[in-house]
């Protein structure tokens, strides 16, 4: 409704109309003064006014920082059990009390974040890539090859990913770079779909078109056009894929099938804590299940941030 | 007493962060029983009226000040709850879109029938016998089946006529229609038109006609109100308005009118500049920064409403400098004094690529010619040619349109005069195969898009094409650039086939052919700036260096009348004009013999329309451009066009010189078309009430036998729908010796023509060939067993119209 | 109507022989194959070369692929022998059961997601809209097993309202018997869908509120409720159907994870005790059961969505 659209004039005869959309015409005579902000930059302003993608981004920043250089400020030994000291409630020298093993709550909060993070990031990040080839592949070529591996991507989507992942984890033994793999080769599928639609939309848009008439190849189309068009669309989604692989990675973690111990991660941790759920060992639970919401919310909160400035970036028409 | 009075209302609309000011201080009434043409430009405000009366405003949208005084009730102080029993049964509206505007998930029966439920507590059962009885007077076919059907089952023109069954099924007292046929095709649009208008008399209501569109208020309306950035320019009955324009705004609408260039190739007369910011509008009068006439209290005082009276009534006008004889009469004295301030603005940023803050905005009438010549000094001292535009710049008022303003030597086109039509089309065809099955597709038909089209266009020359929507003009434009493979037949290039060069021949070949799309924002990458847009033809054919092809933009940019800075710039930055000027730059970056440009300007106000014809003009008689421009419009391709060609439902059925096919139509399609578009003069616009073409276009997927036009022809007989007639000079049955057509063409294009042609059993020739025919005439869709059921779409048996006799000779001669 | 279902049905089938042979494959891939598999991790090399002769795993591949898409498709999916049954006869003991849970709480994320969406959708940008969409943010991000954790120490352990454990005995009927003890199951199943169908339907009546067919109705007079139950809303669920179809995924992974927490003897904890115990047909058989019926939800979705919208081209 309030998109503006510079002096589009009245609508053809052959689009659909404006109806009561506002048009209203630029100054008189036309372009505004001063260099042009780049594409980059227009979206970029759009993010910093999203007061709340900030919050998340900060959060994001605040919760590495805690978890890669916390255990620098706050060393605390993850590794050997020590029965002495098991369950204690938050208090001198454990601010945030000991698990069963005699581990510190906080310091272990910081290693198994580590783990979350690394995992959240690296999977997100493969599954991105190996979704985007897939899913140009499939729109590039069309036919009979898109069927199929567009059927591929239907048929694995319909599997619910937790069982599949819980099934590939019982055949490969789970460490930090398996599960990064195994992780992203489970959530490719989404950003696969949207490739793939987003560069079937995008191959009949007239500029793409304009392209063929110049006597320009389709490589030179895809290299110009459609890839960086798409690439808005694919690190939103990317964004939301860390979110995705956090929580997956805390599930797997909650089934006693992640990391295997000493190291842990958050869903680890809530898992062990699941055993005192009746004895009221409140800080077994709540600190890692705050932190993988807080972490979570955040990732989100800067994927809609993200996604708002790449769609205004085609609404300044 | 007015039914309606509007006064002193103002609207704005809040932004997230700015105010628009759509409407300041607008006053006009409506009385019982009359038609109230409400014209103007986008951004105008007219929409934005007709939405205030009802107070169906867009978000942010909110009336500030005024009254609107509807029977007596001020309906801008109304509550909601009156206000609702107003809506719909008391005011009835009509939309623009009839597609978005309808839901589409409820029948067109339960949508009509609801006004009635809402307003008469009508059970459904009533209510759907008044709306079976409303679809047929409005020309619904077969209401009884048509009454569940969905709103996507429905053909435009009959979404049309649904909405207009909607707005009038509880007899309103006014009728508020906004562009009601903005988005359908010419010839359903004087249908609709009319059976507005019929039922506007048979229910003696009044109306509001809001649209763009000068041709529709010369045939519909009894007054007419301009607007121009929210304001009331001036408002008159339409005869008074059409004869003696006194603002100055309305006065340059009119001349920038291609009907009123038409045939003499004179450019036309495009307004400056564009309109308006009205989040912050000029202070004084809004119009004077891009008006020729504009003197020191244009732009000091915003100018008082003056009544004069004419003959026909009271004329109003709000305008310093009024127009001083009608419009057909040249002004004894010369009024204009200075070259438009936006002209001048546009000239110094084109020619010293000055920013335009640095441009002193009040620069006086009398000096301006000096000061302009300083502020082009700098531009000047760059090269001789710069100074040339800017010495014809400061010399001629008119001349000072950035478009004009081209600083540089035109490079010759680099293709030879070997007198080999550049262009010449032979049979082609186009078929889009349909396909339909459960689970193996199987292809059921095809559509026949273009089926067996044969035309050359000489060199230099422009070749328009018309025809409705869906005749297959845009696919034959596609066809001869390359970007749709034809089926059958051949597209030759100087006399060779494009589609079977290989390779880097194949490569080159494209650069000589270029296209120009319809919506500049789609065709132009959202991510590119303007420099990589008009880079990227020459990067991919490899011309030149680096340098040589930044070069090579700057003076593509100068050519199109936009300023250097341009280029660093983004498409969505641009105004529709602007971006279409950037399309038309990318087309000639490969320096190309022949353009092929796909209704380049429908999408853009009259004004600016008028700025890329004479852009488009200029640059073809400077580069001997070969333009195919496709176009619904016919009195802009009679402006631009040397040569005409009408197709009709993939089949070429009339081309010729444009002068002969727009004066001497022979084919009864072409005289339709032409009886059908909406000419912007109220005395021709009325004589030809009832003519024009009936129905709607039939499926291109099983396009009516022998002449494809028969089921919609005045004219057709048995043999129409047994024979295809050949497209031969005169038209006829028998088809001529090749040989003997080979001579006619030979013997135009030794003149620099083509001859004319038609494709039709029974010519309008000569009038007597025709008279005799009319006495055997078959009502329409009689013959057409097949043919779209509502041909006799009036519903009234005197749909037919009164056979032989001829409309106003072409109607071309009035313009 | 027909010819589009029976289309939609065709590329149906031909998504199931895709995960068919996905899962052929993952059969493949297990250490020592499908023998090791079903013959249990102490079976010998010479007992496993016997049981592929015997069962003609020693066949060319797509034979061995026929004749186990035969095998599934009688509803053959082998014998779990850790627990000592057949894999068919598990299934039909636990399947009723999940499919109960996810359709109770299917039905509780409709009836408290699309209300909630229009609501924040006619009262945008008001407090209640900024609280309901926080909170769904929040549960979007929240795990399952942690809402599962929360409610019971809540709800179960402090205020004593609802047992801590899902009925556990045979059959749906206890699941309605013992209502109460399924409370906590059903909200935290849905809690998470209901996050995300709330800002979805929100979302989708905002963007029908700009249409002009909404102008059109209030041109004719319409009240606001009118226009929102009478044209927006049957609009606004279109694209809602489609989630419905697309989010049985989810609903079946958020059963394994409630019914873990809940000990509920459904097809997720099946699954569950059988990747901690290895049982790899019983794995496979869920896998398989689960996509088909994902599978099947969507083309049931896709059907009522040719339903309630006549666009779709029949």
């Amino acid at each position: 409704m309030t998109t503006i659209r510079p002096g589009v004039g009245e609508p053809p005869p052959e689009i659909v109309g404006d109806g009561h959309k506002t048009t209203v015409a630029v100054s008189s005579t036309g372009l505004p003064a001063g260099k042009a902000k780049s594409m980059f930059q227009l979206g970029f302003e759009v993010f910093i006014q999203n007061r709340l993608a900030i919050v998340g981004l900060v959060v994001l920043v605040l919760a590495v920082l805690f978890c890669f250089l916390g255990p620098v400020l706050y060393p605390t030994d993850q590794v050997t059990v020590n029965l002495l000291n098991v369950n204690l409630p938050p208090g001198p020298g454990h601010p945030l009390g000991t698990d069963e093993t005699g581990y510190d709550q906080l310091g272990r909060l910081m290693t198994g974040g580590q783990v979350s993070l690394m995992i959240g990031f690296a999977a997100a990040i493969i599954a991105t890539i190996v979704g985007t080839i897939w899913g140009a592949i499939a729109g590039f070529f069309g036919g009979w090859l898109d069927s199929v591996m567009m059927r591929t991507v239907d048929a694995i989507l319909s599997i619910p990913i937790l069982f599949l992942l819980l099934f590939l984890v019982t055949i490969v033994k789970p460490s930090v770079p398996v599960m990064i793999f195994v992780l992203g080769l489970t959530a490719w599928l989404v950003p696969a779909r949207l490739v793939r639609g987003e560069s079937l939309t995008l191959r009949v848009r007239e500029y793409v078109q304009a392209v063929r008439v110049m006597g320009g190849t389709s490589w030179h189309a895809v290299l110009r056009h459609i890839m960086p068009n798409v690439i808005g669309t694919v690190i939103v989604n990317a964004t939301f894929q860390v979110a995705d692989a956090i929580l997956l990675i805390a599930y797997l973690g909650y089934l006693g099938l992640g990391i295997s111990p000493p190291a842990t991660d958050w869903g680890g941790m809530l898992s062990n804590g699941t055993a005192f759920v009746f004895t009221n060992y409140w800080w077994l639970i709540y600190p890692p299940g705050f932190a993988i919401i807080i972490v979570v919310v955040a990732v989100n909160l800067v994927g809609d941030g993200l996604r708002d400035s790449v769609e205004v970036r085609l609404q300044r028409r | 007493m007015a039914l309606l009075e509007i006064n002193d209302l103002s609207t704005d609309i809040q932004l997230s962060k700015s105010v628009v000011h759509a409407l300041d201080h607008v006053s006009l009434h409506v009385d019982a029983g009359e038609t109230l043409g409400l014209v103007g430009e986008s951004g105008s405000g007219k929409t934005m009226t007709a939405m205030s009366i009802e107070r169906l405003l867009p978000p942010g949208g909110h009336i500030i000040n005024g009254e609107i005084l509807f029977d007596g009730e001020d309906l801008v102080q109304l509550q909601e709850p009156r206000l609702r029993e107003i809506r719909g049964s008391d005011i009835g509206m009509i939309f623009q879109d009839p597609m978005t505007s309808l839901n589409p998930v409820q029948t067109i029966g339960d949508q009509v029938a609801e006004p009635l439920m809402l307003h008469r507590g009508s059970t459904k059962r009533q209510a759907y016998k008044e709306v079976m009885e409303m679809f047929g007077l409005v020309g619904l076919p077969s209401p009884e089946q048509r009454i569940n059907d969905y709103p996507h089952q429905l053909s435009g023109g009959q979404r049309q006529r649904v909405m207009i069954a909607m707005a009038l099924i509880c007899q309103p007292k006014l009728l508020i229609a906004d562009e009601p046929t903005t988005a359908l095709d010419v010839t359903v649009q004087k249908q609709i038109l009319e059976l507005v208008d019929r039922l506007r008399q048979e229910f003696r209501m009044a109306m509001i006609l809001v649209t763009h569109d000068l041709g529709v208020i010369a045939g519909s309306a009894d007054r007419v109100v301009v607007m121009y950035a929210g304001k009331v320019a001036e408002m008159a009955d339409v005869h008074t308005l059409f004869a003696a324009p006194k603002h100055r705004y309305t006065d340059a609408l009119f001349e920038a009118l291609p009907e009123r260039a038409a045939g003499t190739g004179e450019r036309l007369y495009s307004i400056p500049g564009l309109p308006p910011d009205l989040v912050e509008p000029p202070p004084a009068c809004r119009f004077a920064p891009r008006c020729r006439f504009a003197v020191d209290s244009c732009r000091a005082q915003v100018p008082p409403m003056t009544t004069i009276t004419t003959a026909h009534g009271p004329q109003q006008f709000a305008c310093f400098v009024p127009r001083t004889t009608p419009l057909n009469v040249p002004e004894p004295v010369d009024l204009r004094t200075i070259i438009p301030e936006v002209a001048r603005v546009e000239a110094a940023e084109l020619e010293a690529g000055m920013d335009l803050s640095s441009v002193d905005a009040t620069v006086h009438a009398d000096d301006a010619g000096p000061r302009v010549g300083a502020h082009l000094a700098p531009g000047a001292a760059r090269g001789a040619a710069a100074g040339g535009a800017a010495a014809r710049a400061a010399e001629t008022p008119e001349a000072a349109t950035a478009s004009d303003a081209r600083g540089w030597v035109a490079p010759t086109t680099f293709i030879p005069d070997d007198g080999v039509p550049l262009l010449q089309v032979q049979g082609a065809v186009k078929d889009f195969p349909v396909t339909a099955g459960a689970i193996l597709r199987r292809h059921v038909g095809d559509i026949s898009a273009v089926a067996g089209v044969t035309v050359s266009i000489p060199r230099g020359k422009t070749l328009g094409l018309v025809g409705e929507s869906g005749c297959g003009k845009t696919t034959l434009g596609r066809l001869v650039v390359g970007l749709d493979v034809p089926t059958g037949g051949k597209i030759l290039f100087r006399g060779r086939r494009i589609s079977q060069l290989r390779g880097r021949e194949a490569k080159e070949g494209r650069r000589n052919v270029q296209f120009m799309f319809q919506d500049s924002y789609a065709s132009l990458d959202p991510r590119m700036r303007v420099r990589s847009i008009l880079r990227e033809p020459l990067d991919i054919q490899h011309v030149g260096s680096a340098r040589d092809r930044n070069e090579r933009v700057d003076e593509l940019l100068a050519a199109v009348g936009l300023p250097a800075r341009a280029a660093e710039r983004y498409p969505h930055e641009f105004s529709g004009g602007q971006r279409q000027r950037i399309g038309l730059a990318r087309a000639l970056a490969l320096q190309p013999g022949l353009i092929v440009a796909d209704e380049p300007v429908s999408a853009l106000d009259v004004s600016i329309q008028a700025q890329v014809l004479n852009l488009m003009k200029e640059l073809q008689r400077d580069r001997e451009l070969t333009y195919l421009f496709i176009s619904h419009d016919l009195s802009v391709v009679r402006y631009l066009s040397d040569v005409i060609a009408v197709m009709y439902l993939g089949k070429m059925v009339e081309v010729g010189p444009a002068a002969a096919v727009y004066s001497h139509p022979q084919h009864h399609y072409t005289r339709g078309l032409i009886d059908t578009i909406p000419i912007p003069d109220p005395v021709i616009e009325r004589q030809k009430a009832k003519l024009g073409v009936r129905g709607e276009l039939p499926s291109a997927m099983n396009p009516p036998s022998g002449c494809r036009f028969r089921t919609r022809c005045p004219m057709a007989q048995e043999i129409c729908a047994k024979v295809e007639p050949p497209l031969q000079p005169g038209g006829g049955s028998v088809p001529m010796p090749a040989a003997e057509l080979a001579a006619a063409t030979a013997a135009a294009a030794a003149a620099g023509t083509i001859p004319h042609l038609t494709a039709c059993h029974f010519p309008i020739n000569g009038h007597a060939a025709a008279d005799t025919l009319v006495e055997g005439t078959v009502a329409p869709g009689g013959i057409a067993a097949d043919g779209p059921q509502d041909v006799t779409a009036d519903g009234a048996p005197d749909g037919g119209r009164p056979g032989g006799t001829p409309g106003p000779a072409g109607a071309g001669g009035a313009v | 109507m027909i010819g589009y279902i029976l289309r939609r049905l065709a590329q149906s089938i031909l998504v199931v022989l895709v995960v068919t042979i996905i899962v052929f494959i993952l059969l493949h891939q297990l250490p020592g194959g499908a023998a090791r598999a079903i013959l249990g991790p102490r079976a010998t090399a010479a007992q496993i070369a016997d049981f592929n002769v015997q069962n003609g795993y020693n066949q060319p591949l797509f034979v061995q692929y026929f004749r186990q898409l035969g095998d599934w498709a009688t509803g053959n999916f082998g014998f779990s022998i850790k627990l000592n049954q057949s894999v068919s006869s598990l299934l039909v003991q636990r399947m009723p059961k999940t499919i109960v849970l996810g359709l109770l709480s299917l039905a509780l994320t409709v009836i408290v997601a699309v209300p909630l969406g229009i609501y924040q959708a006619v009262h945008r940008n008001k407090p209640f809209d900024y609280i309901a969409t926080g909170l769904s943010f929040i549960f979007y991000a929240a795990p399952t097993f942690f809402i599962g954790l929360v409610a019971i120490e809540v709800f179960s352990q402090n205020l004593g309202w609802f047992p801590p454990e899902a009925p556990q005995s045979d059959g749906v009927g206890p699941i309605f018997a013992q209502f109460d003890a399924m409370v906590l199951p059903i909200v935290t199943l849905a809690l998470l869908s209901i996050a995300g169908f709330s800002r979805y339907m929100r979302s989708s009546v905002l963007d029908n509120l700009d249409q002009d067919y909404v102008r059109t109705a209030q041109a004719k007079g319409a009240s606001p409720t009118r226009v929102l139950y009478h044209h927006i809303l049957r609009n606004a669920m279109i694209p809602i159907i489609t989630l419905l179809g697309l989010s049985l995924p989810a609903i079946f992974a958020g059963a394994l994870i409630t019914e873990s927490i809940f000990n509920f003897p459904g097809m997720g904890l099946l699954f569950w005790q059988a990747a901690q115990a290895s049982d790899y047909p019983v794995e496979l058989g869920v896998v398989i059961i689960t996509a088909f019926a994902t599978v099947a939800g969507n083309l049931l979705a896709d059907i009522s969505l040719a339903v309630l919208d006549p666009r779709v081209k029949l």
